[in-house]
């Protein structure tokens, strides 16, 4: 699994100049992309499943 | 993990690549100053092999190594008061590279004045010897604090180590390490030899902080036991883009400055600074020394904190294979690194100056950098760990650091 586009803007981001790092938190798999064409820096995650909490209310 | 693609966009700083265009935008480190007199030493900056010398008129200078006439080495030239002289067939070149004489030429040929050697600018500052090897015009030579002041003693250690420097600035924003290969395995060697256990660099890191800003990337941490009310979280310590960590405490500072002599092979700089509490007569010349990197046997030196490090960064591989790593949520201050190197190499390509480019003399009469001074919560007992457990170690005035800091061997 990779991150293949830039979520902001949609240009490739295994263009040479742009990055993506995947690194681990937990079990989910995280990209760290900075996008060369468009300058947006993000986190995507793929996770397993999808974990909600409510806030005290 | 990251592609072998971008891995190698990181690490490679020869001639044409992304990264070699984005470090020719600064000035380097290419010698000590005891280096360069007039016998001609070669060195090897970014992949390039270069002579440097001091001319009989006292100038420096830095040239490409080959001669341009039948490229043989102009390491084997004699300086004289005009510049280097190859040994070869006596062609002349000035600092500048232009060449000045071919005495087997024909007395009104003009040939001379169409030939140049491929020369670098060149400067001295602090007792180290800086090249610029990037588009003119060059920016100017960074005043960094260390390299300044004038009130403090220095000496400068040096070691040739054999790896690519991002794994070793990489190193400076990955605090974790400290407390698992300085405390835990630092402490584990000390067992063996019969000797207690590290002090000072064992305590447990509770929370790490990474900015980028405007010298590099400023890193704070809080170890077990601290508040955020404590330098090493309210001041920290720099990273100073693209090639230095800034560390010390208690009246020592050090610049560890990673020059990269090609892909495989770094000069590392340890640049020490010393403050004592009274006052010093100055020093006549800066002291310089190597670093030690193995024992008798030939194993990798790592009875202190400096050996591990080496030994962390050159067991990495020549090149760290970055596309077998696992990275986790504690390599976030690696993972801002490699994207800072990346965005900065996009500004160059863009035709921009990059992160740490100075051009207005009135902010480079003196870079003040931020550094915690009771590092680790405590500046009397990192110093006494520091001077036995850093490359300080192997100074020639190690005695008299010992002395005037009061500190026990």
């Amino acid at each position: 699994m990779k991150v293949g586009f830039c979520p902001a803007c949609g240009a490739r981001l295994d263009a040479a100049a742009s990055f993506v790092q995947e690194f681990w938190a937990g079990a989910d798999c995280h990209f760290l992309c900075w996008c060369a064409g468009c300058g947006a820096m993000c986190t995507v995650a793929i996770s397993p499943r999808l974990v909600s909490s409510e806030p005290e209310h | 993990m990251l592609s072998q693609e971008k891995n190698e966009r990181l690490t490679q700083v020869g001639p044409g690549t992304p990264m070699g265009n984005l470090l020719r935008r600064y000035w380097w480190p290419v010698a000590t100053h005891d280096m360069a007199g007039r016998v001609p030493v070669r060195r090897r900056l970014l992949g390039e092999d270069l002579v440097l010398f001091r001319d009989a008129s006292g100038r420096l200078g830095l040239l490409a190594e080959q001669c341009p006439h039948r490229r043989a080495s102009l390491a084997l030239g004699c300086t004289e008061r005009g510049g280097l002289r190859c040994g070869y067939h006596g062609w002349l070149f000035d600092a500048d590279g232009q060449c000045l004489e071919q005495p087997g030429e024909p007395a009104d040929s003009t040939f001379a004045a169409r030939i140049r050697a491929t020369s670098y600018p060149v400067a001295e500052l602090g007792g180290l010897i800086f090249a610029y090897l990037g588009p003119a015009p060059a920016p100017l030579l960074p005043r960094y604090d260390l390299f300044v002041w004038p009130d403090v003693w220095r000496d400068i250690a040096h070691a040739e180590l054999p790896c690519n420097f991002v794994q070793i600035m990489e190193n400076s924003v990955d605090p974790y390490h400290v407390e698992w290969l300085h405390g835990r395995y630092g402490s584990f060697l000390k067992e063996l030899a019969g000797e207690p256990p590290v002090q000072v660099v064992t305590r447990k890191h509770v929370k790490v902080a990474f900015e980028v800003f405007e010298h590099g990337i400023l890193k704070r941490r809080i170890l077990e036991g601290q508040t955020e009310q404590d330098e090493d979280w309210k001041t920290g310590h720099p990273l100073v883009f693209p090639h230095m960590l800034r560390v010390g405490g208690g009246g020592i500072a050090t610049f560890q400055i990673r020059v990269p002599i090609d892909d495989t092979h770094t000069w590392h700089v340890w640049y020490q600074t010393y403050r004592f509490d009274s006052p010093a007569a100055p020093q006549a010349s800066v002291p310089v020394y190597r670093v030690p990197l193995h024992d008798a046997q030939g194993e990798w030196l790592r009875d202190y904190v400096d050996g591990q490090d080496i030994c962390a960064w050159v067991t990495q591989g020549a090149i760290a294979d970055r596309s077998q790593e696992h990275l986790g949520r504690s390599d976030l201050g690696v993972i801002m690194l490699r994207k800072l190197y990346f965005e900065q190499m996009d500004r160059v390509a863009a035709g921009l100056d990059p992160l740490c480019t100075f051009r207005d003399p009135a902010l480079n009469e003196c870079i003040e950098l931020p550094m915690e001074r009771d590092k680790f919560g405590g500046a009397q007992a990192f110093r006494q760990m520091w001077l036995r457990e850093s490359s300080i170690r192997y100074s020639p005035i190690r005695d008299e650091l010992l002395a005037r800091f009061g500190a026990v061997a």
